[in-house]
């Protein structure tokens, strides 16, 4: 008897809170929300992140100059091309993508500088793989990659 | 209680019924009130199986064997431990925990997605509720209510199949589960995209946390499946290609193949319909693996029992999913047109195709195996099984073509490699595994299979190790980290990446360890007590075990109750090498209501090899002492458990939600953030 007064009160319950909406026209969003979807910016965060994988990838050496320079084009056009109207429209607040976008690309610009002041040789300019203490081309003392970078550090991304 | 769960049972069908018509109407004639009644209705039925799963624990707990199911899987004497898990011991209750876990995925998805990506959200929570009332609808008419009752009280229940009463088959079967069931949530988000045309990166971005969650799960209930099957069937083997243990692994190697085409699709916008494709086959495949695990089909064939009502409803449901999937897949192909075209066979993209080709083979020979006996009954009247022998002859020369891509994948360029680029990237690797295989001929390993395997292990590790270290070394120069804050921020970077590699890393442990298998040694002999035997592994210990006596022992039980085993336990002495090592204590059990007898098998174990004793024969009635153990030295099967780990450190460190980086305030002003602390005062 407690079973069916209880399983009475269960199916009322449960009735109830599902069909409340239905009567007092409450409603759930059909759009939106803190961080809404723009496809042109995952596909430039995806560009990004391949950009950023290939910088990593030459500056380990996996990748030679030429495999690198002709990806980098790709890649950056890719990532250019999706570098959407509201990018920097000053619309004031930004959206979870385009944060993610900056950071990616201001990764990028470290590494890339971190090659350029400490893995480029002074003398024969000539790339080397990051962690190189000679130039693999002149075989010149090069400039300590860390110490580079931490001054590049400290001038800011901006 | 058990009233109120079968009362929750009744309800929650006309609800779920609801939800789904509400949940698609809304979605379709963007009416907001009936979809948020549609997401409030996935809450309520999580809510009702809860009460309904309670309700079959509860008449469990309380020996309510007037309910058939409880009085075919439990008895009085059995631990409450395992009363519990009653609720998955059989069919019934299985179909009843798969669905309390489907609305529980739904339920954590809905709330996820409470104020996000909402234009997708009536199709996910009608695509959910409608498998749910497919489930309640087969629970209530089909024959498997778990609340029928038999018309008598018998004064005691069956009692649990002995092979079931061990703990990892507390936790095996709710992992699967948990896989199955997860994998659901991708496949709702798949429909919700072909049904409103946004076929884009977005669902893939959503789902992919969702496919990597099942994954986890997934793996995980194999691996624990295998260790219930190593501990308790007592044989030294961890895996048979049992239609059961296959059904398992079905949708993991789709799974698989899709956690590697989604990123052709994310970096090339390429193979969508594939990918569409791979969604829908694995889901498919989850729920084939449910019902074949419980329904004996497969069984059945032998022997024409069971009901074969349930097997014919999910086939059935199974070819209406299929087809209806396959005409959203078909009218919206249009949307569906590849972005890029492959520019080379070297590259990664290949290697990513290649890995889904032979993943799918892998597929489709398994189920072939599996529903063999199936198709020689339908089509010559006559049942074949293939054994093992077909499933190792085939599989394992495709597994390792796939533990070499795995070492390939990684380091060939995206789009077209440059034969610098694989000179630059595989010497070393190649070097290194040519230098093992050189040592393993040296000391004299001739089997071919097992040396393929050592040989493309020793390769891909020595790629793994050295994108680590490259990686590191890089971020340290970069960064001017120190090496380990280097190594945590580089996989912090991109989890995705590395959390792979270390996959893939314990995926070659697991290898090598299945590879030991080739180089088992068995002894068997009968010994009294006092006398000893011994073994010599391949790895070269010398063991020697020492038989030095027999207890039997009976339970103590309150009166009017049996117990549920009597227990036969051998004490042996174990010398490695010459050193007492240990004791060993496997034992032989008779479980008076079941009149089935079990085999407790003792292991010891070091780092590269396992010592498995079988008391194969012990005289029960006589009282003789005389025992005859099998002794097995089973080398680097300890490695694929350790390899397991490794694989869900890997999938956790994939999982883990990215630190949300906090916009702080300067940043809402339109200052620049960044992970520099410099570049916010900038």
């Amino acid at each position: 008897m407690t079973a069916l007064i209880g399983g009475v009160l269960l199916a009322a319950g449960v009735a109830l809170f599902i069909l409340e909406p239905v009567f007092s026209g409450r409603s759930a969003a059909f759009y939106g929300g803190d961080d809404d979807f723009d496809e042109g910016a995952a596909r430039r965060r995806v560009a990004l992140t391949a950009l950023r994988d290939l910088e990593y990838d030459r500056a380990t050496g996996k990748l030679d100059e030429a495999d690198y320079d002709a990806l980098k084009l790709e890649l950056s056009r890719e990532a250019l091309m999706h570098l959407g109207p509201d990018q920097d429209s000053g619309k004031g607040v930004e959206t979870e993508a385009i944060r993610v976008a900056r950071q990616l690309e201001d990764e990028i610009a470290q590494i890339r500088r971190a090659i350029r002041e400490g893995m480029q040789c002074a003398s024969c300019g000539h790339v080397n793989a990051i962690g190189a203490r000679f130039c693999g081309h002149c075989g010149k003392r090069l400039a300590t990659g860390a110490g580079a970078a931490a001054a590049a550090s400290d001038g800011g991304a901006s | 209680m058990t009233v109120l769960g079968e009362v929750a049972l009744w309800i929650a069908l006309p609800v779920a019924l609801w939800g789904t018509v509400v949940s698609f109407v809304g979605g379709r004639f963007r009416r907001s009130d009936l979809v948020l009644s549609g997401e409030r209705t996935v809450y309520m039925l999580t809510l009702l199986l809860l009460v309904v799963s309670a309700g079959i624990i509860a008449a469990f707990l309380g020996n309510h064997y007037e309910y058939s199911y409880v009085a075919n899987y439990s008895n009085r004497e059995l631990d409450t431990y395992f009363k519990v898990s009653g609720l998955w011991a059989g069919q019934r209750g299985s179909l009843v925990f798969w669905t309390l876990l489907l609305s529980v995925f739904a339920s954590i998805a809905v709330f996820q997605n409470r104020r996000r990506n909402r234009e997708f959200m009536p199709y996910v929570s009608g695509t959910l509720l409608g498998l749910l009332s497919f489930l309640l609808v087969v629970l209530l008419f089909a024959d498997v209510n778990p609340f029928e009752r038999l018309g008598f009280t018998p004064v005691n229940g069956r009692g649990l199949n002995p092979q079931l009463q061990n703990y990892w088959m507390t936790i095996h079967p709710p992992t699967l589960y948990l896989g199955f069931t997860a994998f659901a949530v991708p496949f709702a988000f798949a429909v919700s995209a072909l049904l409103t045309n946004r076929l884009d990166s977005r669902w893939i971005a959503i789902t992919r946390r969702w496919i990597l969650l099942s994954w986890f799960f997934l793996t995980n209930g194999i691996i624990f499946g295998m260790r219930w099957a190593y501990e308790e069937l007592g044989w030294g083997g961890y895996w048979f290609w049992d239609p059961v243990e296959n059904a398992s692994l079905l949708p993991w190697l789709t799974a698989t193949a899709f956690l590697h085409s989604i990123q052709i699709q994310e970096n090339r916008g390429m193979l969508k319909v594939w990918n569409m494709g791979l969604v829908v086959t694995t889901f498919l495949l989850t729920i084939f693996a449910t019902f074949l695990t419980r329904s004996g089909l497969i069984e059945s064939v032998h022997s024409f029992a069971e009901n074969l009502r349930i097997a014919y409803i999910f086939l059935g449901f199974m070819g209406g999913m299929a087809a209806l999937s396959a005409v959203l897949i078909v009218y919206r192909l249009p949307s569906l047109r590849s972005e890029n075209q492959f520019q080379s066979f070297l590259s990664r993209e290949s290697a990513f195709l290649f890995n889904n080709f032979l993943l799918v083979g892998v597929t489709f020979a398994v189920a072939w195996g599996t529903l063999f006996p199936l198709i020689t009954e339908g089509f010559f009247g006559e049942t074949r099984n293939v054994g093992p022998p077909y499933f190792n002859s085939v599989n394992i020369p495709i597994g390792l073509m796939l533990l070499a891509l795995m070492g390939i994948g990684p380091v060939i360029a995206w789009r077209r490699a440059s034969r610098r680029n694989l000179l630059k990237n595989f010497t070393v690797p190649v070097l290194a595994a040519a230098g093992a295989l050189g040592a393993l001929a040296v000391i004299g390993v001739r089997h071919s299979m097992a040396l393929a395997t050592f040989t493309i292990a020793v390769f891909v590790m020595t790629i793994v190790i050295t994108e680590f270290w490259k990686g590191t070394r890089a971020r340290a120069r970069i960064a001017g980290e120190g090496m380990w804050s280097a190594l945590v921020s580089l996989v912090r970077r991109n989890r995705r990446r590395w959390g792979g590699y270390i996959v893939h890393a314990g995926v070659v442990i697991v290898f090598t360890g299945l590879a030991g298998a080739a180089f088992d040694v068995r002894m068997e002999q009968e010994l009294a007590p006092g006398e000893a035997m011994s073994v010599r592994s391949a790895l070269g210990t010398e063991y020697r075990l020492v038989y030095e006596s027999l207890s039997h022992s009976r339970p103590r039980v309150a009166e009017g109750e049996r117990e549920n085993d009597w227990r036969w336990t051998a004490l042996l002495t174990v010398y490695r090498d010459g050193d007492r090592v240990g004791i060993l204590r496997p034992e032989r059990r008779f479980y008076p209501v079941m009149e089935q007898q079990s085999t407790e098998v003792g292991i010891a174990s070091t780092a590269f090899e396992d010592l498995y004793v079988i008391p194969k024969e012990v005289d029960l009635e006589s009282g003789s002492e005389r025992v005859t153990f099998e002794a097995k030295a089973l080398p680097l099967v300890p490695w694929i458990w350790y390899g397991g780990l490794m694989v869900t450190v890997g999938a956790l460190i994939g999982l883990w939600p990215a630190a949300r980086v906090a916009a702080p305030a300067a940043a809402r002003r339109r200052s620049r953030p960044g992970p520099l602390p410099a570049a916010a005062a900038g």
